[in-house]
């Protein structure tokens, strides 16, 4: 039965679609090979699928409505899952996502970071090759296991891009945390893993300007990636790297870093332990890494920073380094969120 | 008003899904409506305010969030850590957006009572009275709030 079509433009002409009527734009766009985010197959629930309408959209439908900010409605923002299409439209997506692909891979090495964090080496299979830019992250997709659902999750590449046919990831353990506990408890080397991407704008500015790094945890990973790429291309910088963490047992990758200061008179790397025990053999920073920041860098009016953690993490560094004069669109990060 | 929780379709995203590994209903063989009932009863014996008991977790959950990681004491014998977690989580009820995925966990030193707060835990309560199923990791106990919190 034949049935209506529609035109979906995307990026003014740059891509043109054809769609059913009354089909869904995520999956239009899975269909040509556009693989927007999603994490809860098209279900309006879980957010990640967002789309840019600018002609042609339908009223907000009540989990547009509870998911997407006002500011971001007021700026045609879209779950594209809950988008029928009944019209020509007209939407923006990132061109960064038309290079998303789907890639299986076997599992070449499994570390131990810390007590909670693991890290993955992947070696690509199908494709063979990725191209990202450092800072981007992939969804990691677990499968069934001992009666859990299928999950997709988000995880930074710690890798070097100029590394096509390998990606690294830092995974945390969550507890209860459906992909995690796969990759902690069931994942075994040799084994096939399946991921899309490589998503996401978060990646080195192209200024000079002194650039602050603040990350905690997993937060590491696309800072590894960074800083390795910023050595391999010799992009000389003013780099200071805060890393926080509890204690001496939640820090990794130290080593490396702290050759890299050495050999690298642009770059700093300062760890801060927010609960060290007091009479440990510590000598670096102490205290919140917020505090810590603010006590380096009490004026940041003219530095940029690229922040990678949690929420809260974020949200008490954006406060931060407000207070230090450093502008709102000079500080860059990814809550994924 | 009707509680949504007593919409079959709704009832069926409380079970394990792609986004919470263990649902919402931990091993309670009630309904979400014989929980819900219970814990207002409970609540109302005890003369505890819904309202005053959401006050009491959204501050604990703050005080703990704000110090990244470093154990608080919210009162002598009662620590809190948050444990920061990466992306979020939405609730099983559709429309209700999505959460941050970050935990506190509560603990009584002395005898290791705990509660483990959540934003969306703390929102199924404050919307729906839903306190989750016994054996969740994520039940927040009314009675347990106000033994450690209140």
């Amino acid at each position: 039965m034949g049935s209506k079509k529609y035109s979906v433009q995307i990026n003014n002409g740059e891509r043109t679609l054809s769609a059913q009527a009354g089909g869904s734009l995520l999956s239009v766009l899975f269909k040509n090979g556009i693989l927007v985010p999603s994490a809860c197959g098209g279900n309006g629930r879980c957010g990640f699928c967002r789309v840019k309408i600018t002609e042609g959209a339908p009223d907000f439908t009540d989990s547009e409505r509870s998911i997407i900010s006002e500011a971001d409605r007021l700026n045609h923002v879209r779950l594209s899952c809950q988008i029928r299409i009944f019209s020509d439209i007209k939407i923006e997506l990132p061109t960064s996502m038309f290079k998303a692909k789907r890639f299986t891979g076997i599992l070449e090495g499994k570390s131990v970071l810390t007590s909670e964090i693991v890290g993955l080496s992947i070696r690509l299979v199908n494709p063979e090759e990725i191209t990202f830019v450092s800072g981007q992250y992939i969804q990691l997709r677990s499968p069934m296991y001992d009666g859990r659902e299928i999950s997709i999750r988000a995880y930074s590449i710690a890798s070097l891009p100029s590394d096509k046919n390998h990606i690294e990831l830092n995974i945390r353990f969550v507890p209860n945390g459906i992909c995690s506990t796969w990759v902690f408890q069931h994942l075994q080397v040799g084994q096939k893993i399946n991921f899309t991407g490589p998503y996401g704008d978060f990646h080195l500015s192209e200024s000079n300007a002194p650039a602050i790094f603040i990350a905690g945890g997993s937060g590491m990973a696309p800072f590894h990636s960074i800083l390795r790429d910023m050595v391999k291309r010799d992009i000389r910088r003013d780099v200071t790297y805060f890393f926080g963490a509890r204690t001496q047992t939640d820090l990794f990758y130290l080593d490396e870093l702290n050759r890299f200061q050495r050999e690298n008179s642009w770059f700093r790397f300062i760890p801060a332990l927010s609960n060290e025990p007091e009479n440990s053999d510590w000598k670096g920073e102490r205290g919140l890494i917020t505090d810590v920041v603010a006590r380096h860098f009490p004026d940041c009016s003219k530095h940029e920073a690229f922040l990678c953690g949690s929420p809260g993490m974020i949200d008490s560094c954006l406060k931060v380094l407000a207070q230090g004069g450093m502008p709102k669109d000079k500080i860059y990060y990814d809550k994924f969120a | 008003m009707t509680n949504p929780i007593n919409d079959e379709s709704m009832k069926k995203n409380l079970r394990a899904s792609i986004f919470s590994a263990d649902g919402f209903l931990g091993n309670d063989n009630r309904s979400p409506e014989e929980i819900i009932a219970a814990d207002e009863q409970a609540m109302k014996e005890r003369g505890i305010e819904l309202r005053e008991l959401v006050k009491l977790l959204k501050s604990a959950y703050q005080i703990a969030r704000d110090a990244l990681g470093v154990e608080v004491n919210l009162r002598p014998g009662i620590t809190a850590v948050f444990y920061e977690s990466m992306g979020r989580i939405p609730s099983p009820f559709l429309g209700d957006g999505v959460f941050e995925k970050g935990e506190v966990v509560i603990i009584e030193t002395q005898t290791g009572l705990q509660l483990v707060l959540t934003p969306l835990g703390i929102h199924l309560i404050e919307k729906y009275h839903f306190f989750q199923g016994t054996g969740c990791r994520y039940r927040i106990d009314p009675i347990v709030v106000i033994e450690l919190l209140g």
